[in-house]
C-alpha cells in the first residue's frame, strides 16, 4: 500500500504538487492522468524518492519513504520508464537481470528468473535472451522494460507513461499484456499516462490531476457517470462517453450463460468472452447480427448475447 | 562495377616510376648523387616487369569479375613486401666496386611507389571488408619481409642502412628513449584527465577553468613550452639537489615530458568529458530508479558507454605526442628526433630519414593498435 500525506513539491517558487493526498491499495492498478505539467510524473517520482517530496509524508507499506534508504526502497519497486531506458551495451537477459544482479542473487536462479519472464512476456528466451536493445523493435523493447522492473518480484510498480512512445497498435498489444500480467501477479501499481483512454483500459482507480492537484480520484466508471468538474467531464469526452463506458464492460458481463459449456459448431461465428461490450455491439452492427453466441478462451460455447441488452444495459 | 580509385592510382603509378629517379648513387655521404631513372635503375627487364605487374593490376581493377580483390591483393601485397628488392638490384648494378664510401639512397620514384602501393592495399582491403585480422597479417608480412632486406647483406650500401650501421646502439636507445617519453605522457595525461574530467563533471564551476587552461596550454608553440620549461626547471634542480638526483634538469627528459603531458591534456580532458556527460540521463534514471547507487551507475553504465570516446582520445594523443616526442630532442630528451636534427646539422638526409621513418612507423603503429582497442570496446553491434 501507498499513501501520500500532504505531499508538496516545489521547484524553486513553482509548485509542482501541490498538498495532494492519495492512497493507493495493495494490489491496486493506480492511474495518474493529466495533460503534461500536471504534475504526474512528479507524485510518481517522489514515491521511488528520486525526487524527494518537500513538504508532507510518504508511506509505503506503512514506513516513512525517507527513513528508508534510497537504493533498497527502489530495488524493491519495479520502475518502467518510456523509451525503456535499456542499457544499450547489456543484452536482453543481462537488462532484466539487472536488479537480481544488484541483490546478489545466484547465478542459475537469475537465468531461470530471466527465462520465466521472457516467456509471460511472450518473447521467446532462445531468439530474444542473447539479443541487443537496439536490434528489438519499439514494442520488443517495452516488454523488455516490463520484464526488468518485474526482475526481482518487487511488490510495486511504477510506470511513467510507457507505452507513450509506440504507435497505437503496439500500445493496446501490451495494455493487454499488461491487463493479463496483472490479473495473473496483482502488483500495487501507479501507472502515469496522459492518454485517457488507456487510463480507463488499465486502471482499477483513476486519479485526475491538474495543475499539481488531485481533481477526481475514483473508478473509472465513476470518472465516466459522475465526472467532479468540467475539466475532468472535458478529459473524458463528452459525446463518445457511452461508448467508453461500453468498453469498460465485458461480453461476459451481460451474456445468457449456459448451464453447461457446448462444442460449438464447426465455423460459427461469434464474439469471445473477454471482448469488451463497445466491440461487440461494433461487430453486431457492422455483421448486423441479433443475437450471437459466445466463446470462451478454449473455443467453448458458453452462452449467447443479443444486441437490444447490449444497447439497454451496456452504458 | 569496374573500381576506379585502383586504376588511377595504378595509372599513376606507372607513370611516375617512369618520370622520376628511382635510386641515387653518392660518392661519399654529403656529396649530392646521380640519379637513375628505371631502366637506367634496374636494367630493361627490371622495368617492364614492375611496368607490366602495374599495368596488370590496372587492367585487373577494370575486369567486371566478381571475385577480382583477392588476386588483386595477392598482386599488390607481394609487390610492395618484395619492393626492396629493387634497390637491391639497382645498388648491384650501379654501386662502383672500388669506392668504399659511394652508396646508394632511395629515389623519388622509390618512394611514390611505396606510397601508391600502399594507397592500393588499403584500397583492396577496404573493398574486401575481411576484418583486421586479415589486415594485419598483410602488414605482419610486408613489414616481416621488408626488415629480412634490410637486415640482409644486399641493401648493406643503401645510406639508410649505412646510418643504421653506423649507430645500432644510439638507434635501440632512440627507440626506447621515444617510446617511454611518449607513452609515459600519455599514460600521465591519460591519468590526470580523467580526474579533471570528473572535476569537470561533478562541479560545473570549475568547467569552464580547466577547459580554459587545457586550451590555452596547446594554443603555445611546442618549441616555446621546451624553451620556456628550462629556467624554472634549472631553478628548481638547483634548489633542490634530491631533484637533481632524480635527473631533473633544464633540459633532458623532465621538461620533455611535462611539456608533452601539457600537449596531451586538451584532448583527453575534452573526450573523457564530452563521452562521460553524452551518456543519456533517462539511460541513468532508469538505473537510479531501479536501485544502483552512484557509483554503480558509474561502473556499470557511464564508464562502458564512455570508454570508446575516451580511447579515441587516448589515440589522437598518442599519435601527437610522438610526432612531439620528436621536436624535444631540441632540449636534448633523445629519441628519434635526436637524428633528425643532427642529420639537418650536417646536412645529410638519410640521417634524417632514420629519425623521421621510424617516428611515422611508431605513431602508424600506435594509431592501428588503438583503433583496433576503440573497435573492440565498442559494445554493442550495428543495428539489425
Amino acid at each position: 500500500m501507498i499513501e501520500l500525506k500532504n505531499v508538496t513539491r516545489r521547484f524553486g517558487d513553482t509548485v509542482a504538487v501541490d498538498r495532494i493526498n492519495l492512497t493507493v491499495e495493495t494490489g491496486e492498478v493506480c492511474v495518474l492522468v493529466g495533460s503534461s505539467g500536471c504534475g504526474k510524473s512528479t507524485t510518481l517520482r517522489m514515491i521511488n524518492q528520486l525526487l524527494p517530496h518537500s513538504e508532507g509524508e510518504i508511506l509505503v507499506d506503512g514506513k516513512d519513504v525517507t527513513a528508508m534508504n534510497p537504493e533498497q526502497l527502489r530495488l524493491n519497486m519495479g520502475y518502467v520508464i518510456q523509451g525503456t531506458g535499456l542499457f544499450p551495451h547489456w543484452t536482453v537477459a543481462r537488462n532484466i537481470a539487472m536488479v537480481p544482479q544488484l541483490l546478489s542473487w545466484p547465478r542459475e536462479q537469475i537465468d531461470e528468473r530471466v527465462h520465466e519472464l521472457l516467456t509471460l512476456l511472450d518473447l521467446d528466451p532462445a531468439t530474444h535472451a542473447k539479443k541487443y536493445p537496439q536490434q528489438l523493435s519499439g514494442g520488443q523493447a517495452q516488454r523488455v522494460g516490463v520484464a526488468r522492473a518485474l526482475a526481482a518480484n518487487p511488490n510495486i510498480l511504477l510506470m511513467d507513461e510507457p507505452f507513450g512512445a509506440l504507435d497505437a497498435i503496439t500500445r493496446e498489444n501490451l495494455q493487454l499484456e499488461m491487463l493479463r500480467i496483472q490479473r495473473q501477479l496483482k502488483k500495487t501499481t501507479v501507472f502515469v499516462t496522459h492518454d485517457i483512454d488507456e487510463a480507463l483500459r488499465l486502471a482499477t482507480r483513476i486519479a485526475v490531476m491538474d495543475r499539481g492537484r488531485i481533481i477526481q480520484h475514483d473508478t473509472p466508471e465513476n470518472i465516466l457517470r459522475r465526472p467532479a468538474s468540467d475539466f475532468v467531464e472535458n478529459l473524458v469526452g463528452k459525446q463518445d462517453r457511452g461508448l467508453k463506458l461500453m468498453s469498460l464492460h465485458t461480453v461476459r458481463d451481460l451474456m445468457d450463460a449456459y448451464s453447461q459449456p457446448r462444442q460449438p459448431e464447426p465455423g460459427a461465428d461469434g464474439l469471445k468472452e473477454d471482448d469488451s461490450l463497445r466491440v461487440a455491439l461494433s461487430i453486431m452492427l457492422w455483421q448486423n447480427w441479433n443475437q450471437v453466441p459466445v466463446f470462451n478462451t478454449e473455443g467453448q460455447e458458453t452462452g449467447t448475447i443479443t444486441r437490444e441488452r447490449i444497447i439497454q444495459e451496456g452504458a | 562495377m569496374p573500381n576506379r580509385v585502383l586504376p588511377v592510382l595504378g595509372l599513376l603509378a606507372l607513370a611516375l616510376v617512369w618520370l622520376l629517379n628511382l635510386g641515387v648513387i653518392q660518392p661519399n655521404r654529403i656529396v649530392p648523387g646521380t640519379g637513375h631513372g628505371l631502366v637506367s635503375a634496374i636494367g630493361g627487364a627490371g622495368a617492364g616487369l614492375v611496368s607490366l605487374i602495374l599495368a596488370g593490376c590496372v587492367l585487373l581493377s577494370l575486369l567486371p569479375v566478381r571475385r577480382r580483390y583477392l588476386p588483386l591483393l595477392a598482386l599488390v601485397g607481394l609487390s610492395l613486401a618484395l619492393l626492396p628488392l629493387l634497390l637491391e638490384v639497382f645498388a648491384d648494378r650501379h654501386l662502383p666496386d672500388d669506392a668504399p664510401y659511394a652508396r646508394s639512397s632511395i629515389g623519388a620514384g622509390f618512394w611514390c611507389l611505396l606510397f601508391l602501393l600502399s594507397l592500393m592495399l588499403i584500397e583492396i582491403l577496404g573493398r574486401l571488408g575481411r576484418g583486421r585480422w586479415l589486415q594485419l597479417l598483410i602488414i605482419a608480412v610486408i613489414s616481416g619481409s621488408w626488415l629480412w632486406f634490410l637486415r640482409g647483406d644486399g641493401l648493406e650500401s643503401l645510406s639508410l642502412v649505412r646510418e643504421f650501421n653506423a649507430r645500432p646502439d644510439k638507434f635501440e636507445q632512440a627507440l626506447w628513449t621515444h617510446l617511454a617519453l611518449a607513452f609515459g605522457a600519455v599514460s600521465i595525461s591519460a591519468c590526470l584527465a580523467f580526474f579533471l574530467a570528473l572535476k569537470m563533471i561533478r562541479s560545473v564551476a570549475w568547467r569552464r577553468p580547466i577547459l580554459g587552461a587545457v586550451s590555452f596550454l596547446q594554443t603555445i608553440p611546442s618549441l616555446a613550452v621546451f624553451g620556456l620549461l628550462i629556467a624554472p626547471l634549472s631553478a628548481l634542480a638547483a634548489a633542490f639537489p634530491a631533484l637533481q638526483a632524480m635527473g631533473i634538469r633544464g633540459i633532458g627528459w623532465a621538461p620533455a615530458l611535462l611539456a608533452l603531458v601539457a600537449y596531451s591534456l586538451l584532448p583527453m580532458v575534452r573526450n573523457t568529458f564530452v563521452a562521460l556527460t553524452e551518456v543519456p540521463e533517462s539511460l541513468a534514471d532508469a538505473g537510479r530508479g531501479m536501485g544502483m547507487n552512484e557509483r554503480q551507475l558509474f561502473f556499470k553504465l557511464k564508464l562502458p558507454l564512455a570508454l570508446p570516446v575516451i580511447v579515441e582520445g587516448v589515440r589522437i594523443t598518442a599519435i601527437q605526442a610522438i610526432g612531439l616526442t620528436a621536436v624535444a630532442a631540441l632540449i636534448g630528451a633523445g629519441g628519434f628526433g635526436s637524428f633528425i636534427f643532427q642529420g639537418l646539422g650536417q646536412a645529410a638526409m638519410d640521417l634524417v630519414l632514420l629519425g623521421a621513418l621510424p617516428t611515422i612507423a611508431l605513431a602508424l603503429l600506435a594509431d592501428a593498435l588503438l583503433t583496433l582497442l576503440v573497435a573492440s570496446l565498442k559494445p554493442t553491434p550495428a543495428k539489425a
